[in-house]
């Protein structure tokens, strides 16, 4: 979306479009130019026929191969959901430790804001005996299935800012996201649909905008593609008016044509890449609908998804999520931003959980019994925590970069652990700490990838996604 | 199918440009025989430090053994000759000069020991046996260190020999034939003239040629058709649009604050000064030193101090909660990193936290020259069209006329202004200024700094509807009225006071209270007994853009709305434009004194409720900056004379300069009852005062600077003084302390190495696809080694040499034979040059998406060519501006009529929310700096031309066209569509094509098997023939070509 570089460095936009050609473009052209075309591949010394999207083998045989990341934006409780806290309902009403906030900068709250004890009753469930609070009765069904660090910390505090830093690794605007990332080191398996597809469900987009998905310095076609689950799933997918499915056919052989007339004459291989585009965008008028349309699924599927008009659109988005996986669809992030309870905590959290629960926990169960979540990676998690201490009256807590937590369910993970632990107040991680650096690290060695290695040359420096940081987790690895 | 390909080979195939790795294996070869006709420096070497050795250490050595001490590993430098000959830990030298054999550097390189191998395995750069090959052959010639290329200023090379000189029409065909000579290439014929004269349209204005100017080029048989093209094109204000865009690529420019909120800015005067600035080809050295300082210029003109929109182009973060310091500091760094990308060509960036790995900037230079830019704040001033300037001086004429036409009327008029002046000597009681918490505001997310003075200025999110409260830090004995003044600051809108987009404010209530020093939580209210002010404007309605949904009739008045406990009523400080802009007061006295034994410790609570309902919009109307303070006299009253009058009086009357003796006898002829008339004629003047635009500048205040730790705003290191770093230029020898001029100045001086060359390198990036050295944002160590190094560094000469002139260097660009070549790219040169940097060929390239939107309008016959103004607003998704798509609503106040269809250019861009088709086809959002696009050829952009709205809708225009001016005929008909998008004419085949899908679609529309209403919007008889045309004019705009510069 910003300020590309497929030029540094010898990744030339010819070679790029070359290798599309040749990799996705079926196209009849004529003998000549694929010929030439051929030829100048291998004299660039490639002996492999891709595109930018085609499947690339990553460093060591993955765990994983796709990610369904769901960002619950806005910063959801840890104390009230997966953080069971004692010590902090005991001292609700009294002032935390000076040494504790030593240093401490909050986005709202005063100095001497008092603590706020926990607002729900938690209870251990499965075999694993993991604790969760009330509010997630479904993921409770599931959890022995699921990876929780309980560890989290970031380096922001400002929702914008620690977004970009989940998203990218780095609070400064610019750099690639994971999903694009992910997209750059592995392709994608779906020809007829974008390899990084995007939701937003929430109450209101993402704080940090279309950075959370973009592709900073990498080429271009590894940004996110947003979909939409009303109207038109991608923008521009549908005919104009008065254009039907007739017409459009007619008119791209013609484009078709006209097009490999001119590439006869000039002999630049972006006209390929140009018919092999639109090519594409044709079979994605027809594949996007399909794989958006849920009334092709059971309503079984559709019970344990939640999917009922009227209910939120997050449920029906983890469906979808599922649907493109199966698509070959690399990533799939969904940014459900509504977790910003400055006030209003407890109404607020029960909503949420209603809203997300039931089909976060169905997402894992589905992938399980399709087989699927052993080469899935399934990513829960908001760009920070909140604080022990209270904002505003007594229902409302503020942003809390120091300790926070996520879950993971997928393969290579021990699942049904929690890992890590935060001290009695839930402020700070007491062992264990897992860094956004260190959670990336570890996504990029379930996928395949030696995070110090899956590099990017720009500006005269290799840049990656865990910048000078990151360790793997392998305490939660099976 | 698909074979895969590990990232690592990716990763590898990657360590080396294309065209560098080519050379590097042809020396590799070369050096192998021992033998040959290799380039040879005057020295006779073989291997040169600069072109083979430096990319090599570069890449696989200096990041441990570099500039960065912090890093360095055995204490072994290889950047410098000293160091790298001098013993390091081992106790070796790494090089002895003139023996290869033992120098430890190559033994490390070839040893099998894999504890000794460098490099270390780990780091996975092992080198080339091509690579130790070279490094072997530098040391065995002796060592010789050039500096980097880059850090030395251009020298004029002399312009080389080649094969065919009656080829070189100037010395850029010189150097491109002594390469290509070298190469065993032949450069292309001429490309023909449509395929020209698009070319230079795309190229210099961005719009592809009418067909009038096409015929009127081809029949042009006169010598110098070319060059009048070149003339005419470079007259055009249109070549402004064109290459002002580049530059705001390289500003950052948007019309947002980007971040969470990405609030609607208003900067399009800097957009249009950029444009203007272009057309008259202000020398690029101005260029740069008016957008750097043109607030420090002598008596600077507005479109001077507009220009420094260019460093405030950076994002503003007003989310709730922020700490505004730290943001400021992140745009600082964002204005460094601009500075580096646009203007020096280097990547500055990594300094901010650390000294360069590569590049031997350090991380104090980083900081020195950081202190050049942070002394500044962070202005919005009011701005003017040329014809609004005109008026407002007019005004101001006007008034001065009506006052010097009192003053001869009434001869006794400065005995009167004396006893006057006699008679408001008293300014009322003494006051004493509270200071006051700032923390408990808090709850809103709006940050309250304290300043020295004792006022309170706002700043970071601004909520529209709160109350702020604020308790005074120590308590006072007795306290009889509170008085509120109202200050002007640089970092609120247009000066303040107050937050609103136009600076003002509302004060919706004022309420005090009052508690017992000993006893602060026992805080009563007090009860206030009236109010005045120095400006009680008359009741009127909010401004829309304050609705807050209520559908109450909130209104601003006089001071006593804000104590009369209605929510919709608020005391409003607006005296209209031009006058706005000034510090107020208000005085609430109390129903009875307030005082307790131990102190009286006092609360203010500012309700401002007169916002609108949107807090992720322009929609606040609060304090900016303000202050308390309190009298013990009873009966205190605000002052009714105008701060700056005040100032004027304390001046003894024979002192007074004009501007002052102005602002009393202004004020002084309102107190006059008989003087009514002239004083209604002098309001009545300044109420045609234009609104005018505010426009984000730099205004100069001292700040100290200290080196930031890790690049953290909370580690502050020791302060810095403002500096140059050693490695570029030497500093101005002038011995005053210098200034952001001395730095912008600086920066374009004659002998700056980079400045010039990467001037000259984007503008060849943009004409030829890709610069002279690919990596334009970056000369430093690490950038690719330049195709033609020579030709750059006579680019750069000739460019200082002529004056900093863009269009002179545009001239000798477009003129040459180099550019002028076809760009037919046979099997043969495809072979032997994939990527084009030899330019055997003319340059084949998509053009930008600005101009891909621009091209489509045009041949459509859409496109309104006004100039300049605010941004427009064409179609879009309207769900892409609501949440959940955006994070707050935004407004998108679709243009009407042909506003619809202005230059690309002029596209309202939202941060967050980049316009879709833009996007799609690579135009930066804004974020940073870039100096580079990418461009990418994806799905996602044949969606966006064959189905976005406007692409119908050109595709219908076009259609309309054909028919009324295309001619009677088929065929006439086809060629005139044909030539709209793509200047030449079409072949048989193409006709062929063309004149099948319309014959298929006419059968279909007449059969009624499709809707030719729906497609062409027209009804009746001629539907089907318009809708079949409509698809061929739609099959016309999405040809390859018709986006492609060929």
């Amino acid at each position: 979306m910003n300020c590309q570089d497929r030029l540094h460095r010898g990744h030339d936009p010819l070679d790029v479009s070359r290798r599309w050609f040749l990799g996705q473009c079926g196209v009849g052209l004529g003998a000549m130019a694929f010929r030439e075309l051929l030829a100048a591949d291998a004299r660039a010394g490639s002996p492999t026929a891709s595109g930018p999207m085609a499947v690339k083998a990553p460093h060591f045989p993955p765990k994983v191969k796709r990610v369904i990341f769901l960002f619950m934006a806005g910063g959801p409780s840890h104390l009230e959901m997966f953080d069971s806290k004692p010590q902090l309902a005991k001292f609700d009403g009294t002032l935390p430790p000076a040494e504790l906030l030593k240093g401490y900068r909050a986005a709202f709250i005063n100095p001497d804001a008092k603590l706020l004890g926990p607002k729900f009753e938690f209870g251990r469930h499965g075999q694993s005996g993991t604790e969760l609070s009330e509010l997630l009765p479904h993921l409770a069904r599931v959890v022995d299935d699921v990876t929780v660090v309980k560890g989290m910390s970031t380096d922001a505090f400002n929702h914008a800012p620690g977004q970009i830093m989940m998203s990218t690794g780095s609070m400064i605007f610019g750099r690639p996201s994971l999903g694009a990332w992910t997209c750059y080191g592995l392709g994608s398996e779906a020809n007829d649909l974008p390899g990084f597809v995007v939701f937003s469900t929430g109450k209101k987009g993402p704080s940090g905008g279309n950075s959370n998905w973009g592709s900073g310095f990498l080429p271009t076609v590894y940004q996110g593609v947003q979909f939409r689950t009303g109207g038109d799933p991608v923008l521009y997918l549908s005919n104009p008016e008065g254009v039907d499915r007739q017409v459009q056919r007619d008119s791209l052989d013609a484009i078709h044509s006209l097009d490999a007339q001119r590439l006869e004459v000039m002999g630049d291989p972006e006209i390929a890449t140009r018919i092999n585009s639109y090519e594409t965008a044709f079979q994605m008028q027809m594949s996007a609908p399909d794989v958006m349309d849920l009334s092709r699924e059971p309503q079984h599927v559709l019970d344990m998804y939640g999917v009922e008009p009227g209910k939120g659109s997050f449920a029906g988005t983890c469906l979808l999520a599922r649907r493109l996986l199966e698509r070959g669809v690399r990533f799939v992030e969904i940014f459900h931003e509504a977790w910003d309870q400055h006030g209003n905590l407890t109404a607020d959290l029960k909503n949420n959980c209603g809203e997300t629960d039931q089909a976060c926990a169905a997402l894992v169960q589905d992938l399980k019994q399709r087989g699927m979540l052993e080469d899935t990676l399934v990513v829960w998690g908001g760009e920070f925590g909140r604080t022990p201490m209270v904002q505003g009256g007594s229902d409302g807590r503020d942003h809390h970069p120091n300790a926070f937590t996520m879950w993971m369910a997928g393969g290579g993970l021990k699942p049904g652990i929690s890992h890590g632990e935060t001290d009695d107040l839930g402020f700070s991680v007491a062992r264990d700490k897992v860094h956004v650096h260190d959670l990336n690290a570890t996504i990029l060695h379930l996928l395949g990838f030696d995070h110090t290695r899956l590099n990017y040359r720009f500006q005269g420096r290799d840049f990656r996604l865990t910048d000078v940081h990151g360790r793997v987790v392998n305490e939660i690895l099976a | 199918m698909m074979r895969e390909r590990s990232v690592e080979e990716v990763a590898r195939s990657r360590s080396f440009p294309r065209a560098g790795r080519l050379a590097l294996a042809v020396l590799a070869a070369f050096l192998a025989d021992g033998a040959g006709a290799g380039e040879t420096s005057p020295s006779g070497k073989t291997v040169r430090f600069n072109r083979d050795v430096r990319p090599i250490l570069s890449d696989k050595c200096f990041q441990c053994h570099g500039p960065d001490a912090t890093q360095r590993k055995g204490k072994l430098r290889l950047d410098t000759a000293h160091d790298a000959t001098s013993p390091a830990a081992s106790g070796d030298p790494a090089i002895i000069p003139g023996d290869a054999e033992n120098s430890e550097l190559i033994l490390r390189a070839t040893t099998d020991d894999a504890d000794a191998k460098m490099p270390p395995a780990k780091v996975g750069k092992p080198l080339t046996p091509e690579e130790t090959k070279i490094l072997e052959t530098w040391i065995a010639e002796g060592a010789e260190y050039e500096g980097h290329w880059a850090f030395l200023p251009p020298e004029r090379p002399e312009t080389p020999q080649v094969s065919r000189p009656e080829w070189v029409r100037n010395p850029i065909d010189a150097f491109i034939l002594h390469r290509l000579d070298g190469e065993g290439l032949a450069p292309s014929p001429e490309a023909d003239r449509p395929t020209l004269i698009r070319r230079l349209s795309l190229d210099l204005i961005g719009l592809p040629p009418t067909i009038a100017e096409v015929d009127a080029f081809l029949a042009d048989d006169r010598p110098g058709a070319y060059e009048r093209l070149v003339d005419r094109l470079l007259d055009s204000p249109h070549y402004g649009e064109r290459w002002g865009r580049v530059w705001l690529d390289a500003a950052r420019y948007a019309d947002s604050d980007g971040y969470e909120k990405d609030k609607p800015r208003f900067v399009h005067f800097y957009r249009d000064w950029v444009v203007g600035a272009f057309n008259r080809d202000l020398p690029y050295d101005r260029f740069i030193v008016e957008q750097l300082a043109g607030d420090l210029l002598p008596s600077p003109t507005q479109d001077q101090v507009v220009a420094t929109g260019f460093l405030r182009n950076s994002m503003i973060n007003e989310e709730g909660g922020v700490d505004p310091e730290q943001f400021r500091v992140e745009a600082m760094f964002d204005r460094m990193d601009a500075v580096g990308k646009a203007v020096l060509g280097l990547t500055i960036q990594c300094a901010q936290c650390h000294t360069h790995k590569y590049d031997p900037i350090t991380h104090e230079d980083y900081y020195r020259m950081f202190a050049f830019l942070n002394s500044v704040d962070e202005a919005a001033v009011a701005v003017y069209t040329p014809e609004e300037l005109h008026r407002r001086e007019e005004i101001l004429k006007g008034v001065a006329a009506i006052e010097e036409g009192l003053r001869k009327e009434n001869p006794d008029w400065a005995d009167r202004m004396r006893s006057w002046e006699e008679s408001v000597r008293d300014p009322g009681p003494s006051w004493s200024v509270v200071r006051t918490d700032v923390d408990a505001n808090n709850g809103s997310g709006q940050k309250h700094t304290l300043l020295e003075d004792g006022s309170l200025l706002a700043s970071g999110y601004a909520p529209t509807l709160h109350t702020a409260q604020f308790t005074a830090l120590q308590p006072v004995a007795s306290v009889s009225a509170v008085r509120l003044e109202l200050l002007n600051d640089p970092s609120l809108p247009l000066s303040g006071p107050g937050r609103s987009t136009k600076g003002l404010l509302a004060l919706t209530e004022f309420h005090v209270e009052a508690a017992p020093a000993d006893k602060p939580n026992e805080r009563k209210e007090v009860a206030i007994a009236w109010a005045t002010a120095d400006v009680n404007p008359p009741e009127a309605e909010l401004e829309p853009i304050f609705d807050d949904k209520s559908k109450r009739r909130r209104v601003t008045g006089p001071i006593a709305f804000a104590i009369d406990r209605k929510d919709e009523t608020a005391w409003g400080i607006d005296a209209g434009p031009g006058r706005r802009n000034v510090p107020r007061k208000a005085v609430f006295t109390f129903d009875k004194p307030v005082s307790f034994p131990s102190g009286v410790v006092l609360t203010f609570k500012l309700t401002q409720r007169h916002g609108g309902w949107n807090s992720d919009d322009n929609q606040n109307n609060n304090f900016g900056r303000f202050r308390f303070s309190v009298a013990e006299a009873p009966d205190a009253q605000a002052d009714p004379i105008p701060v700056a009058v005040r100032e004027a009086l304390a001046v003894a009357p024979e002192a007074r300069t004009a501007v002052l003796a102005a602002a009393v006898f202004g004020h002084f002829r309102t107190t006059v009852p008989e003087w009514a008339e002239a004083n209604e004629r002098i309001e009545a003047l300044w109420k045609q005062h234009p609104e005018g635009a505010s426009q984000l500048v730099l205004r100069e205040r001292p700040r100290e600077t200290h080196r930031l730790e890790r690049g953290d705003f909370l580690k502050p290191a020791e302060p810095v003084q403002p500096g140059f770093p050693a490695f570029l230029n030497p500093p101005p020898t002038s011995e005053a302390a210098p200034t952001r001029l001395t730095f912008a100045e600086w920066l374009v001086d004659r002998k700056a190495p980079t400045t010039a060359r990467a001037a000259v390198n984007r503008v060849w990036q943009s004409y030829f696809g890709t610069g002279l050295t690919s990596t334009s944002e970056d000369l430093g160590s690490q950038c690719e080694t330049p195709s033609h190094p020579e030709l750059l560094d006579w680019l750069a000469v000739e460019f200082m040499d002529r004056g900093w002139s863009l269009k002179t260097l545009h001239r000798l660009i477009v003129e040459s034979n180099a550019y002028r070549q076809a760009s037919r790219a046979t099997p043969e040169l495809l072979a032997k040059d994939p990527f084009n940097r030899l330019l055997a060929r003319g340059a084949r390239v998509r053009a930008d998406a600005e101009v891909v939107r621009d091209v489509m309008l045009a041949a459509g016959g859409l496109l309104d060519p006004t100039i300049g103004g605010p941004s427009v607003n064409p179609p879009a998704p309207a769900f892409l501006f609501q949440p959940p798509s955006s994070y707050g609503p935004k407004a998108w106040p679709e243009s009407a009529g042909s506003a619809r269809y202005r230059r690309a250019l002029y596209t309202f861009r939202y941060r967050s929310i980049p316009y879709p088709m833009l996007q799609a086809f690579d135009a930066p959002n804004g974020d940073f700096a870039c100096v580079r696009r990418a461009r990418s050829n994806t799905p996602l952009q044949a969606l966006a031309l064959l189905n976005e709205p406007m692409a119908l809708d050109a595709a219908r225009s076009l259609a309309t066209l054909v028919l009324k001016e295309g001619g009677s005929t088929e065929a006439d008909r086809l060629v005139y569509a044909f030539r709209r998008c793509l200047a030449r004419k079409p072949t048989a085949q193409e006709v062929e094509v063309l004149s099948t899908l319309l014959r298929k679609q006419a059968e279909r529309f007449a059969s009624g098997e499709a809707d030719p209403a729906k497609l062409s919007g027209v009804a009746g008889e001629s539907a089907a023939e318009h809708a079949s045309w409509t698809v061929v004019a739609r099959v016309l705009l999405n040809l390859d070509e018709t986006i492609t510069k060929e």
